[in-house]
């Protein structure tokens, strides 16, 4: 599979981080191995390593790419506009619902009214069960100031990807901050990995 | 409308596209040894309308409309700029699209590549760097299905498990969809 490159700010590729022993993400991916049909929602950024794990699989992804758009999410919006600016960033509702969503590293710059509508936003287009899979910074006071970039590979693990060295405070919202803001879904399951995030799962 | 004079090689082609040499992502589909000739629209070119044909074809340039080269492959080139829904064997992107994109034995969308719309063929490559949104199709019955090579498979029953997953012993055949939490449970590492 494809290394962990990511594109530094000038244009630059860069590789850095070791290997991240995911394992809640290990597990989805071993039951997407079932044979059935899925369809992934991907809120991150288009990348290769993730393209190449999910055509092995019979699924469908949809790639909304909001990092690029976080200043759209996250102003000081409220109520409809954020809600409007959300669903217009999202892909559109389809008949055939999400079951699996893949938020890395994004809640960390949303404030939690911005994680309320986009939560709500992404259950409108989600079947019942469906599963998020969601690393959170928890241990560090500091993260970058745009966020970093997981890389699938091989052996399902994950290949974090440091974008800019510019630092900004961390939320590090707890399990409770997050089960409040996302009043749909319950807490499953949630890991301290070895780089300090938080590895959680949430179910609708 | 076609810059007939400018007719290029496959190689001359892709290298005018931007690809990188020794890309493993940047052979048109259908190409066979030695040289094949595409028809480039160039880049001061502006096509609003449908484009159909029987040969390759490279867009420097800007078209909107639809594009349909069923038995060939097209390449958006860098500075290339399409608005428009893509049927082609092979679709190469460098440059910019607004449209769907259907190739029938693959698309490859490259690292300069910024692409809004869906993408449906059996092989879907994306270069890290590349902008996309948008849906990919990549269960091979969906998409055969999408091309109407077969009936749409069930949403919710058992289906034949995708040959190249067929690595665990763990078949379902239930006929039932399975809920990934609930396994996730007991199946997590740890």
């Amino acid at each position: 599979m494809n290394q962990a490159l990511g594109r530094q700010p000038d244009g630059s590729a860069s590789m850095d981080g070791n290997l991240l022993n995911a394992p809640l993400f290990h597990s989805l991916i071993q039951r997407m191995e079932d044979g059935e049909r899925h369809v992934v929602l991907d809120l991150g950024p288009p990348q290769a390593g993730t393209v190449a794990l999910l055509s092995q699989y019979r699924c469908r992804l949809d790639i909304a790419d909001l990092a690029a758009n976080l200043n759209e999410i996250d102003q000081e919006l409220e109520g409809r506009d954020l809600r409007s600016n959300i669903d217009r960033l999202l892909p559109v509702k389809r008949s055939e619902r999400v079951d699996l969503v893949l938020c890395w590293d994004l809640l960390n710059y949303l404030s939690r009214p911005a994680i309320r509508e986009l939560m709500t936003c992404i259950a409108e287009r989600s079947k019942k069960g469906t599963l998020i899979h969601a690393l959170v910074v928890y241990a560090e006071r500091q993260m970058p100031v745009i966020p970093d970039r997981y890389v699938p590979v091989d052996d399902h693990s994950l290949r974090p990807v440091t974008l800019s060295q510019e630092m900004r405070p961390a939320p590090r919202y707890s399990p409770e901050d997050l089960s409040q803001c996302m009043p749909a879904y319950q807490l499953d399951r949630a890991m301290l990995l070895r780089n300090g995030m938080q590895e959680f799962l949430f179910r609708l | 409308m076609f810059e007939r004079g400018k007719k290029t090689t496959s190689d001359e082609a892709e290298r005018a596209a931007g690809s990188d040499a020794g890309s493993t992502s940047g052979r048109p589909a259908n190409r066979r040894s030695g040289t094949r000739e595409a028809a480039v629209i160039g880049a001061s070119i502006q096509i609003d309308g449908d484009v159909r044909g029987e040969e390759d074809l490279i867009i420097q340039g800007e078209v909107s409309g639809k594009i349909s080269l069923l038995n060939n492959s097209l390449t958006v080139g860098r500075d290339g700029k399409v608005k428009a829904d893509v049927h082609a064997q092979a679709v190469f992107v460098d440059g910019h699209v607004d449209g769907d994109l259907i190739g029938s034995e693959r698309v490859c969308i490259r690292s300069t590549a910024q692409v809004r719309g869906n993408i449906t063929s059996p092989r879907v490559s994306l270069e890290d760097g590349a902008r996309f949104k948008g849906s990919i199709e990549m269960d091979p019955e969906a998409v055969e299905a999408l091309m109407g090579k077969r009936p749409a498979p069930a949403r919710s029953a058992g289906s034949s498990p995708k040959p190249v997953v067929a690595k665990s012993g763990n078949g379902n055949d239930s006929g039932k969809s399975r809920d990934l939490l609930s396994e996730a449970k007991t199946g997590a590492a740890g």
